[in-house]
């Protein structure tokens, strides 16, 4: 499995290769909206603070969301949405290998690449600008590995399930959308969850809003603190990341039966 | 350089819009779903204009009513580059690496006039509709009505504003040449623009200098929206023009400059 493993992120990291240009075009897309976000916060915290965050706390904030997003962004459904139309699902089937180990090795190589830039830019930056240097907390950056981790896993069951509704209906997409305009909002991408109306933040850390993004970045920047609060956030995690593997289950076994296609 | 342009361009750019009108009425299902995703993402912008003013009272010296005038006129730009330039972005980018775009160069017509324009995606234009509509009803709330003189300056910066718009968008279908195989340019279009949501006021000094003079935007949406509440400076309309004029005869030079790159290949 380890050497199958080895084999399709390669080819994936290869394949990438080819379109270096698409793959600076999605970073740049990645990096504008948190700086956007960024630009407004730090204006309108002034020389004050906003509800705890100076404008230090913010550039630390979206720098983490930068990184962390790209490591767990996952684009899975538009992929499963175009191999089901158009059918390229059926060569995929016919290989003695599940097609979503071959998702996993993509998003594998995907992040390894966007993710190190996003990486080196943080740190030639903070190599200028004290604001967005971390404390150094070796502990907590392993924490926070862990937690990264479990979002990734969480957003590749999402997109993938989300997906797999194209074997049902032609708006798979446009649902997976729908899903990143409420995540701008509950997963934190354009303001720290403890900014949010408290009933909004609430519904957040109810659902699986909150594991996807907000509580890493969060134990990334020193936000969540204490044993508590820590494993809460990761049992929510994990809660959720099995709510969704159970949910890619059904969708999968009863789309798969329902799936006839012609071509690839 | 010379800027004729031929009446023949715009007969043949109207026998191309009607042909697609007559297509896309087939679709009429698809002006619903084009509505919905309207008013979602205006739903979306209004609702973070909120989340900002939940925490300040103004913004870069604007307040609630005033950005969502600007918001209106940032939607009303947005339907203009959905409906006319988008549907015809990822058909250029095939063309260059397939080496089709031959068949355009050959043609009697201005080729980048006819890559911009070729494609009318009619149902957007609602955006521009329910743009104008929502900086209308912010005007109200305002309970500011522009004087004529500040109608026409509106007019003339939201003309150049559509220029400035249409000089990025001939930068980016520029980059298609050197960068082949990029299907998503238009992405990096719609990363930019995100920045022209908000007055160039709201944003850090170091942003500011970009948006203002380095990817134009603040053209777009700041300075027509001063225009409607009445906080332009005249000076300022006559460099919006001015801003206009060289950014399109930039975009141009770059066109062509592109086009030399271009070695065709096709069947």
């Amino acid at each position: 499995m380890i050497r199958r493993y080895g084999a399709l992120i390669r080819n994936a990291w290869l394949v990438d290769l080819q379109y270096r240009a698409s793959i600076v075009l999605w970073l740049l897309w990645g990096v504008a909206e948190p700086a956007i976000a960024l630009g407004i916060w730090w204006t309108i915290a002034g020389d004050g603070s906003v509800a705890g965050y100076a404008r230090a706390d913010f550039a630390r904030y979206f720098f983490a969301v930068m990184l962390i997003n790209q490591l767990t962004i996952a684009w899975d459904s538009w992929y499963l949405d175009r191999w089901i139309r158009e059918g390229d699902l059926n060569y995929r089937l016919a290989r003695p290998l599940h097609p979503a180990h071959e998702a996993v090795a993509e998003n594998i190589a995907y992040k390894a690449r966007t993710a190190s830039v996003i990486l080196v830019v943080w740190l030639l930056v903070a190599a200028a600008w004290p604001a967005v240097r971390l404390s150094f907390d070796p502990g907590r950056w392993a924490i926070t590995a862990v937690a990264v981790l479990l979002a990734a896993a969480m957003r590749f069951f999402i997109s993938f399930t989300t997906g797999l509704l194209a074997f049902w209906t032609t708006r798979a997409t446009a649902i997976m959308e729908l899903h990143a305009r409420v995540s701008l909002f509950l997963a934190g991408r354009i303001a720290p969850l403890a900014l949010l109306p408290p009933a909004v933040a609430g519904v957040a850390g109810v659902l699986w809003f909150r594991s996807m993004l907000a509580f890493p970045v969060d134990l990334l920047t020193g936000a969540v603190q204490g044993t508590d609060a820590i494993l809460q956030g990761l049992g929510g995690q994990i809660v959720w990341l099995a709510v969704w593997i159970l949910a890619y289950r059904v969708a999968w076994s009863r789309g798969i039966r329902k799936y006839g296609a012609v071509g690839g | 350089m010379r800027f004729r342009v031929a009446r023949s361009a715009f007969r043949v750019l109207a026998a191309f819009w009607r042909l697609n009108l007559a297509e896309e009425l087939q679709y009429r299902a698809n002006f619903i779903a084009s509505l919905l995703g309207t008013v979602f993402d205006m739903a979306t912008a209004l609702l973070t204009l909120a989340l900002f003013f939940h925490h300040t009272t103004a913004l870069g010296g604007w307040d609630y009513w005033e950005i969502v005038v600007l918001l209106g006129v940032f939607n009303a730009l947005t339907g203009v580059i959905e409906a006319v330039l988008r549907p015809g972005i990822g058909q250029l980018a095939d063309e260059v690496r397939s080496g089709e775009l031959d068949l355009v160069l050959v043609k009697p017509v201005d080729a980048q006039g006819f890559v911009s324009f070729r494609r009318l995606d009619i149902w957007r234009l609602t955006d521009v509709v329910l743009g104008l509509a929502l900086a209308g009803y912010a005007l109200f709330r305002m309970g500011h009505t522009p004087s004529l003189a500040q109608l026409a300056a509106f007019a003339s910066t939201l003309a150049a504003a559509a220029v400035v718009v249409y000089a990025i968008w001939v930068v980016l279908m520029s980059l298609a040449f050197w960068f082949v195989s990029v299907e998503n340019i238009a992405v990096l279009f719609d990363a930019v623009y995100e920045g022209a949501r908000y007055p160039v006021s709201a944003y850090p000094g170091a942003l500011r200098f970009v948006f203002v003079y380095l990817i134009p935007i603040a053209w777009t949406t700041t300075i027509p929206a001063s225009a409607l509440t009445g906080r332009l400076r005249p000076e300022i309309a006559l460099a919006a023009a001015l801003v206009a004029a060289l950014a399109f005869a930039l975009a141009r030079a770059l066109w062509r400059a592109a086009l030399k790159r271009y070695a065709g290949a096709s069947g």
